[in-house]
């Protein structure tokens, strides 16, 4: 598990366009740190009151804030800026097009704090920022194996090199579904709940296929066949078949491997020669999505057997 | 149990068992009798009543509904089948390690 630091410079790179966000002083400090994944308004510190002040977050400064600080004096107003640019803020945001006055940019290029201007009212913004932290902020990892999505299922496909890995997925794709990332996904934990696979963004919609080389899937089989992310449901891992000592044969119970620390659905299945591989996959595939819907066929053909063995169903 | 028996220069040997667990030979009891039974190379058929299947089928095996007091006849032909034969008679008796 990998944790990057964003530094505000990253947010800005990454999210300028979608927050519509502009920088109007404090370039200097760019490299400043964001430290938790959420935004602050600071309208408490501004009146006085610093105790429990989130100063690690970014500073969103609204309305609210604006009017208030319009009613105190020019000598007041100067006084509680050095008070909130005392503390190690990352940067601050003005929303709704509000302009800093010219003191505050002055003490805030001074403290080497960044500021910035968005078009957008406070709320939306802060709830377009606290997602867009949220994703920087996500543990990410990569994971050994191709990604497919298949009917809204994403399959994650592991095995030793050279098991079939890219003729399953290649098949796969003829079928019609879609190739999310090959040989390694990038794996992100969203939320804390559920896991996004995708490829790595330099390598994305190609394909290494042993003997031919690399393949532009997107342009070979149409846009259809690619995806920029999915949610990892399943993890395939395809071993030869001496390597299975115990191969699953009822499938009632859900064996898990963890991503990130969540428990993902994981299957094993042997490899032999003359097993349709991408077909196997297929047909995992459903049975999660069965099973996810709360339908358990091992279990139901099970019970209804010893309903009849045990002479407590007539039929 | 019966001996070894050679019928035709094979290997055969046949061995009558109650099913002595409470719910019978449902999945479970199925799926480990399939995965004892795929270890060796001979021939394993089981019979209850007129049916006969392949032991190493699970729907087979669930197909012949053994409930608790039922009678199996398993049958083995191969070089292995009194090793074989020997193991399933334990696996029974064990009650699939149930209860």
């Amino acid at each position: 598990m990998q944790r990057d630091t964003i530094t505000v410079e990253r947010f800005y790179t990454g999210e300028a366009r979608g927050l519509d966000m502009k920088l109007v002083a404090g370039a200097n400090g760019l490299k400043r740190i964001i430290r938790e994944p959420t935004v602050n308004r600071p309208g408490l510190a501004l009146a006085g009151f610093t105790r429990y002040f989130a100063n690690k977050r970014l500073q969103v400064i609204g309305n609210a804030e604006a009017y208030f600080l319009k009613t105190l004096t020019p000598a007041e107003r100067e006084e509680r800026y050095a008070t909130l640019f005392s503390f190690k803020i990352p940067a601050a945001v003005f929303s709704r097009n509000l302009k800093p006055d010219k003191v505050f940019l002055r003490v805030a290029e001074r403290a080497g704090v960044p500021v910035f201007v968005t078009s957008l009212i406070t709320m939306k913004f802060i709830n377009l920022a606290t997602l867009a932290l949220e994703m920087f902020f996500a543990p990410r990892a990569s994971e050994i194996g191709s990604m497919v999505d298949i009917l809204g299922v994403g399959v994650i496909i592991r095995g030793e090199s050279g098991i079939g890995k890219s003729e399953s997925v290649l098949a796969l794709i003829e079928r019609g579904y879609s190739l999310v990332s090959d040989d390694i996904t990038r794996v992100t934990l969203l939320d804390g709940r559920e896991i996004i696979g995708a490829g790595a963004e330099i390598t994305r919609n190609h394909m290494e296929v042993r003997g031919i080389g690399i393949i532009n899937v997107a342009s070979m089989f149409g846009v259809r066949s690619i995806r920029a992310q999915k949610r990892v449901d399943l993890v395939v891992t395809l071993k030869a078949w001496s390597d299975v000592p115990d191969v699953e044969r009822l499938g009632m119970e859900q064996e898990y491997v963890k991503i990130l620390g969540m428990d993902v659905p994981h299957i094993v299945i042997p490899v032999r020669p003359g097993r349709d591989l991408a077909r196997l996959i297929e047909v995992a595939a459903f049975q999660i999505k069965l099973k996810t819907s709360g339908q358990n066929p091992a279990k139901e053909l099970n019970d209804r057997l010893i309903a009849r063995m045990t002479g407590s169903m007539q039929i | 149990m019966s001996g070894v028996k050679k019928i035709d220069g094979k290997k055969v040997m046949k061995g009558e068992f109650i099913v002595q667990n409470k719910l019978g030979v449902h999945a479970r009891p199925a799926a480990l009798f399939v995965k004892l039974a795929n270890r060796f190379s001979c021939a394993i058929m089981v019979s209850k009543d007129d049916e006969e299947v392949n032991g190493k089928s699970i729907m087979g095996l669930m197909m012949l509904a053994a409930g608790p007091g039922s009678k199996l006849v398993v049958h083995c032909e191969g070089d292995d089948c009194q090793q074989a034969l020997t193991e399933i008679s334990a696996l029974i008796k064990r009650k699939f390690d149930e209860e």
